[in-house]
């Protein structure tokens, strides 16, 4: 049973995970001593590089995989105990959406319908508001072979949408897309949890948490690391910092001086200085009159966002590099 | 319903197996490198058979069925429907290394209805085969004096030989997990295929042959198919065709959804 603590604590949350492991056969602890609770209607984003352990959370959670150790709730039913509840209440599109390329849009959407339950009339009205949902409508009579990365995606979306679940998982859900076809996909799942589903997404990118994620969790060796909105993650990295490139990079240790009185400065391997300010993007202007007084050209001036490596750094000492031996399924 | 009673209601579960085996039939049918040895390959074989191994029906022993190929075609059936088994199984372990094994996993249905669904898409598939293999043999020459019941309890026979390969193809697929592996099965086909009597009476196999034939399942299958095309209990039992054909395939789905628990709980 959950301990009481927990339980009070989060009263309401729709995914209640407490001390979870998996260890494999290998010896290899995927998920070491995990806890987290998303509220319903929240988006989670799980932010890790690869082997960090987000999928094998992902598939405990959707009942794919048995827990060694420790408790996990999806919308009030236990993983384990109460497996078949939860496959009733969630969503999943796993990486890389496995489709199967000789079915169409409309024949897997229909087969999916039938797998959740849903009588043939049901499951035909139901593929044809999906596919109109996610744009595909033209597409839907087409076998999936022909289908570009990013309609795949959002055909994974509609099959994980057609019995209307409570918590969708979406395992690294714009892995591979390219922008317009993430910024979509966003766009999508935003509207989605404004109808009130709950998301819990994992992602390597930092930019996606922040974009879609109201809660962010940053996973590391098995282990929860930080936790926290984008923006309290985001200040584990310090100050914002500038990228200022010159047009004469012999100019650089003057412009260091000079640019002193604005931030911290440091030179780039690859050329160039950042300074870090809490002003971030209002230094620009500053910045460019100081070099311009001194005649020193600037080539570019850029806002270094920071990135999840940079999270990583700051919060484990290491870079987020993928992890060694990786995740087993 | 709740998630627990849909799992549970028979009804739902027959539309899940309806629906699965539904994608099995479209999809095999729709890959070329399933319908070469499913459809293709068979009929070579009855085509090589027919004409070069004519002259065993003139052996002492061989029994009066009129023309060889109509012997012969009912092993042309137990032939396509062991590799349609194998296709089955070849599915599975795609399905399980492409990722689409998971979708199924995770939504709400019996786990039993997974195999199931295979199994019958398998067994309609069997179905296809037999009618297609009868119609050819018919026109080579062949002449069944059984008569259209007699076409029917073949084809009901070819299903079942069809549901137990699947069974087997899926038992292998689950409990390996190996598309390749699964490939590599391919010539296991042929030793069930020739130690049975699927182109030569047993009486005509060799001692050894003739002994393993007695405990090969597929032996009764194809020797009541014979029965059933001719109308002679001379060339074996309709209904110990059939009560092989079903112990085989409740041993090999039985079998399948062990192996598919084993998978889930690791």
């Amino acid at each position: 049973m959950f301990s009481d603590h927990t339980a009070a604590k989060d009263a309401g949350a729709t995914i209640i995970v407490e001390a979870l492991e998996r260890v494999y056969s290998s010896g290899l602890r995927a998920v070491d001593g995990v806890n987290l609770a998303v509220a319903a209607g929240e988006i989670y984003g799980f932010l890790g590089p690869n082997g960090a352990g987000k999928s094998t959370t992902v598939r405990i959670l959707t009942t794919l995989l048995r827990p060694s150790g420790g408790r996990a709730r999806v919308a009030g039913y236990d993983v384990v105990e109460q497996a078949s509840q939860v496959r009733r209440s969630i969503g999943v599109a796993l990486q890389e959406a496995a489709l199967d390329p000789l079915m169409t849009g409309r024949e897997l959407l229909e087969l999916q319908g039938a797998l959740h339950g849903l009588r043939r009339a049901e499951s035909k009205l139901r593929a044809d508001e999906l596919l109109e949902r996610v744009d595909l409508a033209p597409a839907a009579d087409r076998l999936l072979n022909t289908y570009s990365g990013g309609m795949r995606r959002r055909l994974d979306l509609a099959m994980a949408l057609v019995h209307r679940p409570d918590v969708l998982f979406l395992d690294e859900p714009t892995t591979g897309l390219d922008p317009v076809s993430r910024a979509s996909l966003w766009s999508e799942l935003r509207r989605l949890n404004e109808e009130g589903t709950t998301i819990f997404l994992t992602t390597q990118y930092l930019e996606e948490a922040e974009q879609l994620a109201d809660r962010v969790g940053i996973i590391d060796h098995g282990k929860i690391v930080a936790e926290g909105t984008p923006q309290d993650l985001g200040r584990l990295v310090g100050e914002p910092g500038l990228y200022v490139k010159l047009i004469d990079q012999s100019q650089c240790d003057l412009a260091r001086q000079l640019l002193a009185v604005h931030g911290a400065v440091s030179d780039r391997e690859a050329g160039g200085l950042t300074i870090r300010t809490a002003l971030g993007a209002r230094a620009i202007a500053p910045i460019v009159r100081t070099l311009d007084e001194a005649q020193i050209e600037v080539d570019a001036v850029e806002v270094e966002e920071p990135t999840l490596d940079d999270v990583f750094l700051a919060v484990t000492g290491h870079r987020a590099e993928d992890v060694a031996g990786g995740e087993q399924s | 319903m709740s998630a627990l009673a849909l799992e549970r209601d028979p009804a739902t579960q027959a539309r899940v197996i309806v629906a699965l085996a539904k994608r099995a039939l479209r999809v095999q049918l729709r890959r070329a490198q399933f319908l070469l040895p499913s459809f293709l390959l068979p009929l070579l074989l009855l085509a090589v058979v027919a004409s070069g191994t004519s002259a065993a029906q003139n052996l002492p022993g061989f029994p009066a069925t009129g023309s060889y190929v109509g012997f012969v075609v009912s092993g042309t059936i137990m032939q396509g429907t062991l590799l349609a088994g194998l296709m089955a199984g070849i599915a599975i372990a795609g399905d399980i290394e492409g990722g689409f094994f998971d979708r199924l996993l995770s939504a709400p249905i019996h786990r039993a209805s997974i195999v199931l669904g295979r199994v019958l898409g398998t067994a309609l598939i069997g179905v296809v085969q037999a009618i297609l293999f009868l119609a050819v043999a018919l026109l080579m020459g062949a002449d069944f004096q059984g008569g259209v019941v007699g076409v029917v309890l073949t084809v009901m026979l070819a299903a079942l030989s069809a549901s137990a390969a699947a069974g087997l193809g899926a038992t292998i697929a689950l409990r390996t997990g190996s598309l390749s592996l699964m490939q590599n099965l391919f010539p296991f086909v042929f030793v069930l295929l020739f130690t049975a009597p699927a182109f030569f009476p047993r009486a005509l196999l060799n001692p050894v042959l003739e002994a393993i034939s007695g405990v090969n399942p597929l032996s009764y299958v194809v020797e009541g198919m014979r029965a059933a095309l001719f109308d002679s209990p001379a060339l074996g039992s309709v209904w110990g065709g059939f009560t092989a054909g079903i112990a085989s395939v409740a041993l090999t789905c039985a079998l399948a959804v062990w192996a598919m628990r084993s998978r889930v709980r690791s």
